[in-house]
């Protein structure tokens, strides 16, 4: 009887402390909310990062670092999927009924429509990361919907998933060099290292492209671990 | 400019509408129903996001929210609906719309209506049968005795299945059912 009651005493407590701390914060908002980055950025972004849209000008110049630690977490997301849900037994034995069960003709048809689209789509949300909304991730997403469409249209398909998660560690360490190889040139590591403003897009769309990759790959693989999950 | 459709009322309706389909999520009862409404959930968030001059995030929260994650989802709980029979003492291939026959089927047939699951039959899977529960997922290992006429049904012990089929074939002299500890890998 007491024992729930001190429980609930404090937790009324913590949120009264916390309600406290959210009402001290919106005191100093007026310090947080200004204008200063987004005139800086709207200034000076597609004089130095060379790119229209300002978001992948941030996210592959200004903070890149961050952008790097970013690409990590998935990484590790998809590795710990892997790794709680590994089997021993060869799938090779394993066929089950829902693997023999037809998926609908018609969906297998507008899935066989929409497969192109979609992977063209994605690659081109990808590519145009700098001029365009989207990027890296966004298309990466895309195209690993795209590539997830397939299942449906033949359920018995295999992807070998040590080798997707073998390729995906490759293009971060990659990912990673090409961030560093502004130290040689410019002297700042994490920036783009190319100097000349009309070429810069190129390292802007190298960027794009190993971040795509190695999201579809990885959001493929998450999937696929869970496909065979279940069986 | 002040029609019913300006930008602010189109906003405010879908941010309304917003918050219905959340509660919708939590309370309604049907899985692949509450799938349908992350999805329109994340295409409402995603329209309020473009309104907001945030294509970017808006692109992301589509491809994410109203793609994978549901069919993540539709996977799981696909998975999760069927109850994966292992049949030791068949051979050879199980066809999908065979009527299957037998006391364990009978039994197997009506415990499955009851919990509203799909009953997966396979069999010639090689293994151990720790092995095979707790990779592979399979729920229930048919072992039949010919000298005593009699059917062995092996689960793990965590499954609440398992006690429930235990109290359906109490009655049953020719099957018995037997329940092995199953350790949790991961502590």
């Amino acid at each position: 009887m007491v024992i729930p009651l001190i429980k609930r005493l404090v937790l009324l407590i913590m949120l009264g402390g916390l309600l406290y701390g959210f009402i001290l914060a919106m005191n100093d908002l007026e310090l947080v909310y200004n204008d200063f980055g987004k005139e800086y950025f709207l200034l000076n972004g597609l004089r130095e990062t060379g790119s229209l849209n300002l978001v992948t000008g941030i996210y592959l110049d200004y903070r890149l670092f961050d952008s790097l630690f970013e690409a990590g977490i998935l990484l590790i997301a998809v590795s710990g999927v892997m790794w709680i849900s590994q089997h021993k037994i060869q799938e090779k034995n394993a066929s089950f009924m829902l693997d023999k069960q037809k998926t609908p003709e018609l969906f297998i048809i507008f899935s066989r429509l929409l497969y192109p689209i979609m992977l063209v789509f994605g690659f081109y949300v990808i590519i145009n990361g700098h001029l365009s909304p989207g990027g890296g991730f966004q298309g990466g997403a895309i195209v690993a919907t795209a590539i997830l469409i397939l299942y449906y249209i033949d359920i018995t398909k295999t992807i070998d998933v040590k080798l997707i998660l073998t390729i995906e560690k490759i293009l971060f360490m990659a990912l990673v060099l090409i961030g560093a190889l502004s130290f040689v040139t410019t002297g700042h590591p994490f920036t783009n290292f190319i100097r000349q403003p009309e070429y810069q897009a190129i390292y802007l769309m190298t960027l794009n492209v190993l971040i795509g990759v190695k999201v579809a790959l990885g959001l493929t693989a998450i999937f696929t671990a869970f496909l065979k999950e279940g069986r | 400019m002040s029609s019913i459709f300006s930008t602010e009322n189109i906003a405010l309706a879908l941010q309304i509408l917003m918050i219905i389909v959340a509660l919708f999520i939590v309370f309604y009862e049907r899985n692949f129903t509450i799938i349908i409404f992350i999805s329109v959930f994340s295409l409402i968030a995603a329209t309020l996001y473009t309104m907001n001059q945030a294509p970017d995030v808006a692109i992301a929260e589509v491809a994410i929210g109203a793609a994978i994650i549901p069919l993540i989802y539709v996977i799981s709980i696909s998975r999760q609906r069927e109850f994966i029979v292992l049949d030791k003492s068949r051979h050879g291939f199980v066809d999908p719309d065979e009527t299957l026959e037998g006391v364990v089927y009978d039994v197997l047939n009506e415990f499955v209506t009851t919990y509203d699951l799909k009953l997966n039959v396979c069999c010639d899977i090689e293994g151990k049968e720790e092995d095979l529960t707790n990779q592979l997922n399979v729920d229930l290992i048919i072992s039949y005795d010919a000298e005593h006429d009699h059917y062995t049904l092996k689960g793990k012990s965590s499954s609440v299945l398992m006690v429930n089929l235990r109290k359906l074939t109490k009655d049953h002299k020719q099957i018995s059912v037997v329940t092995f500890k199953d350790g949790d890998p991961i502590d």
